[in-house]
């Protein structure tokens, strides 16, 4: 085999010396020959006259040589490829459509395949990725430890918490994010610094050095990539924090983004001990050989152990072991693999238009294979040649997709960055070659032969007798082109649906009421340094400084609040009801806490739905008061009237203090806008006792924000004339947090409208080019019907109705495909069914109104026909 | 001039292969060893011997190589590969059996 390769191969690039020596070999023998017939006794004239005579024609000779020596299969090839693009560019039109067809379908397969690769199939970054578990509940530092010295099966762990940090000491103060981890966390994800060392286990304790590990961004940005950065030291949040380590450029978290890293015990002592305190993601590395379900088995054996040893703050948490890739695609996986589903519709569509536009031109060409058969072309080498072409299309289509593909991933992660955190843009790797090389490929091959097939079936002679026209094998070309096109229609109404779908549940979840009024609102964070404010009453100082501050500026109303609805942020308390029988420990109910001052429910614009809201009066040393939402009105006053009822938080072993409910608020969705309202008490910073909350949101409200760019400067100043060392931070408006919020749905609806709108453009292409050509080939009996006094409209109709049929038998294959296959959307869709009657109606009447549409162009051309001109035709 | 024969499909490989299988041979000297051994009955034209010396380089039964004739001019010598030793014997093998198969029902039937 590689003998006759080599062979051939050398036949092909070193002919002119292959060709040279076959001369003079054959030379030497016609030599040979006229010396043989000397020496018989004749002539030399004669001799070389006979000898001429013995030898042949040695063209031919030479001809059936090369063709020994194989090398008819390349330049035949060679050939096809020269006739090919001649005949392509003879008729650009068709060149165009064909190529531009597949590189859509090919692009948006390639860049949707990328994603998916990058995002669901490549391993995590860090080594033996399938040994690392996360645990799905949040756990305390103390637990942490317990599980490390219980456990057999996990060899190594640790927590993380993501908080904001204040960076003094720059030109202006910042925040920066912090991962407060254990000295566990760095050595389970399995990845060295690049520079310096970890955090150890002698350091993370209660007191230990203000040490830190930096990212390779935050070292690149805030330090200069400074070579001899280690024992350089910053100011956070008041103390002086070396750097010990700096990690490699591709290492991140799993799931948070952070700038540096810092021991708990460091950094937040006065959260670190406490059991109940359950605010770190774990993650866990299992023992070489033990199995997922061994650790599970194992990590739930100790939870039931800290449950019975700590019913308070442990009685009824769960711990439920995750792969860590699993925990990390989970939520985006469904929506990927819809998009990767639709994607596949759209390049069937494509293919089906492609080996439509091919059979059309097969049977255009019928002529020219009748030709050709009949100067003694065989089937084989028709087929090849049309074969040739439409490979020669469908790899342009492929070179021009992938093109197509970078153009659309670059776009795919600027629309939203969120959801494909860890795609990095399309990797132009071998891989991704390949893919689209053997997609082009393949496509090429299958749909060029059918269409070539089906052209050049019969023997020559049959072809001949046969004008091209009404014979079987045009029968079949049409038949199949029927229902490419039937197919299409089908395959885009699917897409047509789904997309509806998702258009019509995005609608619906925009329009869904947030309970507050977002436009016009600006918000702002802001963290409170623990070292001048951590008692309540400077933290209170501040706040109503800066509140009359602001609220003194013109036309702006301002309040502030723990925690913005989309903010991102919650903070739960367990909730006891004054003269309510007490609940066991640990089964008390939860409500979302969030502390408020100034006029909140004015400025958010929160209706007041009874009583009052919480007023500048309700301040220290006055009566407790709070204002409570619809749902914790619903959950634990179903039938009383909540005002004047006394509620508090349950904390352990601390005495009540009551406060009186004076007013409920109409419920605000807090989380996103796809999920009920939260149960929420809204009470007064003033009267907290929880001095630790030192973070708070500026809302401030003011006509026409989006046309002023002075407020944020404004706010700014105030805060620093009060306190120059307070980073003002996440700046951004009311409805851009709630924009932010819609994003992933956004994206799944937008990429899926544009693909359905692909689909439904590429099936009327199809269908257009499908009634053209009849037309074309039907001038000749409209052009009779015409002669015979048939009406311009009856002609029209013919044409539409012969088109409509085609449509309908799509679209009602399509209306049964897509009832089947919505079904795997429910999850993406909100608040609209899977069979929604109005988008599926919707819908097809949309693709039918298409569909006339493109039949409407070549049914006015039939229209048109002159009769005496069709009939000449022929 | 004893009756020629046209030579069976296939026959002609054998033939050449048998022919170079002592030693290299160039184009010329197989047909002037064909016709001599077969005291002339078989004749090969040089229209079949070049295309098919072409389509066993190709298949690797035999190689070729210059080199200088006889009377010392340039020739193109085919010999024997170690892949045409092997197709030469089963080739030859296959050739007995059906010429003794042949024979025998000639004989009998």
């Amino acid at each position: 085999m590689l003998t006759d390769l080599l062979y051939r191969l050398r036949s092909l690039f070193r002919r002119q010396k292959v060709e040279a020596e076959v001369d003079e070999e054959l030379r030497f023998h016609y030599e040979h020959q006229i010396e043989k017939l000397v020496a018989t006794g004749l002539t030399r004239e004669e001799a070389s006259r006979q000898a001429r005579l013995l030898v042949g024609g040695t063209e031919q000779l030479k001809e059936e040589c090369r063709d020994e020596r194989g090398v008819q299969l390349f330049e035949n090839f060679l050939r096809d490829l020269r006739y090919s693009l001649r005949m392509l560019r003879k008729s650009p039109g068709f060149t165009i459509v064909a190529v531009l067809t597949l590189a859509l379908g090919i692009g948006a397969n390639t860049a949707i395949f990328s994603v998916i690769d990058s995002v669901l199939l490549s391993p995590l970054p860090y080594p033996d990725p399938e040994c690392l578990v996360t645990v799905k509940q949040n756990d305390s530092l103390r637990n942490i430890d317990d599980i490390r010295q219980q456990t057999k099966t996990l060899a190594h762990g640790g927590g993380v918490t993501i908080e904001r940090m204040d960076y003094t000491g720059g030109p202006e103060p910042l925040q920066i994010r912090a991962a407060y981890v254990n000295a566990g966390l760095l050595e389970t994800l399995g990845v060295a610094p690049m520079l310096g060392r970890l955090i150890s286990p002698e350091e993370d304790v209660k007191g230990g050095p203000y040490n830190m590990v930096i990212t390779h961004r935050f070292w690149r940005e805030f330090l200069g990539a400074d070579p001899n950065v280690l024992g350089r030291s910053l100011t956070l949040n008041g103390h002086r924090y070396s750097v010990i380590g700096v990690m490699p450029a591709n290492f991140a978290l799993p799931e948070d983004e952070t700038n540096i890293f810092v021991s708990l015990w460091v950094a937040y002592p006065e959260a670190a001990p406490f059991r109940g305190v359950h605010f770190m993601q774990t993650y866990w590395r299992l023992n070489p050989g033990v199995t997922f379900e061994q650790a599970q088995a194992d990590i739930s054996g100790i939870a039931g152990r800290l449950a019975k040893q700590y019913p308070d703050t442990e009685g009824k948490r769960q711990k439920t072991l995750v792969p860590l890739h699993q925990f990390l695609v989970g939520d985006i996986r469904p929506a990927l693999l819809v998009l990767f589903g639709a994607v596949g519709l759209v390049f069937l569509i494509a293919c089906a238009n492609f080996a439509g536009l091919l059979t059309a031109r097969a049977i255009a060409r019928r002529q020219e294979f009748v030709l050709r058969a009949s100067l003694g072309a065989g089937r084989l080498r028709l087929v090849t040649q049309a074969v040739t072409e439409s490979v020669v299309l469908s790899l342009l289509g492929g070179a021009l997709g992938l093109a197509l593909a970078r153009w659309g991933t670059s776009l795919l992660a600027s629309l939203e960055p969120a959801a494909l955190d860890r795609f990095r843009g399309i990797q132009m790797d071998a891989r991704l070659f390949a893919f689209i090389f053997t997609i082009s490929l393949l496509t090429g091959i299958v749909f060029g032969l059918i269409p070539a097939l089906g052209a050049t079936s019969g023997n020559a002679a049959d072809l001949l007798k046969e004008s091209g026209r009404g014979n079987t094998a045009g029968k079949f070309s049409h038949a199949f082109r029927n229902v490419l096109v039937a197919a299409e229609f089908a395959l885009a109404l699917i897409l047509l649906v789904s997309a509806g779908l998702m258009i019509k549940g995005f609608a619906r979840l925009q329009s869904v009421n947030p309970g507050f009024n977002p436009s016009d609102l600006m918000t702002m964070h802001l963290q409170l340094p623990i070292t001048r404010y951590d008692k309540i009453p400077q933290q209170t100082a501040f706040r109503r400084e800066l509140l009359t501050r602001l609220n003194g500026l013109p036309g702006v109303q301002a309040a502030m609040v723990t925690d913005l609805p989309f903010g991102g942020n919650f903070l739960d308390h367990r909730f006891a009801v004054d003269g309510r029988p007490p609940v066991p420990v640990g089964n008390e109910p939860t409500v979302q806490t969030l502390s408020v001052m100034g006029d909140y429910f004015d400025v958010m614009q929160i209706p007041i739905l009874a009583g009052r809201g919480l007023t500048d009066m309700d301040r220290e040393n006055q009566p407790l008061v709070a204002v409570v939402s619809e749902e914790l009105v619903r959950r634990f006053f179903p039938n009383e009237n909540p005002l004047g009822a006394r509620v508090d938080f349950a904390r352990t072993n601390e005495p009540h203090q009551w406060m009186t409910i004076v007013g409920v608020a109409r419920d605000v969705k807090h989380g996103t806008l796809n999920e009920p309202p939260e149960a929420t008490l809204y009470a007064p910073f003033a009267q907290s006792d929880e001095s630790w909350r030192r973070w708070m949101s500026l809302v401030v409200r003011q006509r026409g924000l989006a046309q002023s760019s002075g407020l944020i400067p404004e706010v700014k100043q105030q805060v620093w004339a009060i306190d120059n060392q307070i980073p003002v931070s996440e700046i951004r408006s009311m409805d851009d947090w709630m924009s932010v919020s819609l994003a992933r749905q956004r994206f799944n609806m937008l990429l899926l409208g544009l693909f359905a709108g692909l689909a439904m453009l590429l099936a009327a292409v199809g269908i257009y080019g499908t009634m053209a050509y009849r037309v074309s080939q039907r001038t000749n009996e409209i052009g009779i019907h015409i002669a015979l006094g048939a009406q311009r409209a009856d002609v029209l109709k013919l044409v539409l109705c012969d088109g409509a049929k085609l449509a309908f038998a799509g679209i009602v294959v399509g209306i049964a495909g897509a009832a089947a296959v919505t079904r795997v959307m429910a999850s993406l869709l909100f608040d609209v069914t899977p069979t929604d009657p109005a988008t599926f109606i919707l819908t097809t009447l949309l693709l039918a109104t298409v569909a006339l549409a493109a039949c409407y162009i070549p049914a006015r051309r039939a229209m048109r026909v002159d009769p005496m001109v069709a009939l000449r035709y022929e | 001039m004893p009756p020629r024969i046209e030579l069976p499909q296939g026959t002609l490989d054998l033939l050449i292969l048998r022919c170079i299988a002592n030693e290299p041979q160039h184009g010329w000297a197989i047909s002037e060893r064909l016709q001599q051994i077969s005291n002339d009955v078989l004749r090969v034209q040089q229209g079949s011997l070049y295309p098919a010396l072409h389509r066993l380089e190709r298949r690797g039964w035999i190689a070729a190589k210059w080199g200088a004739s006889e009377n010392n001019r340039r020739a193109k010598f085919y010999s024997l590969t170690r892949k045409g030793q092997k197709q030469l014997e089963a080739e030859r093998a296959a050739w007995e059996a059906l010429t003794t198969a042949v024979a025998q029902v000639l004989r009998t039937a």
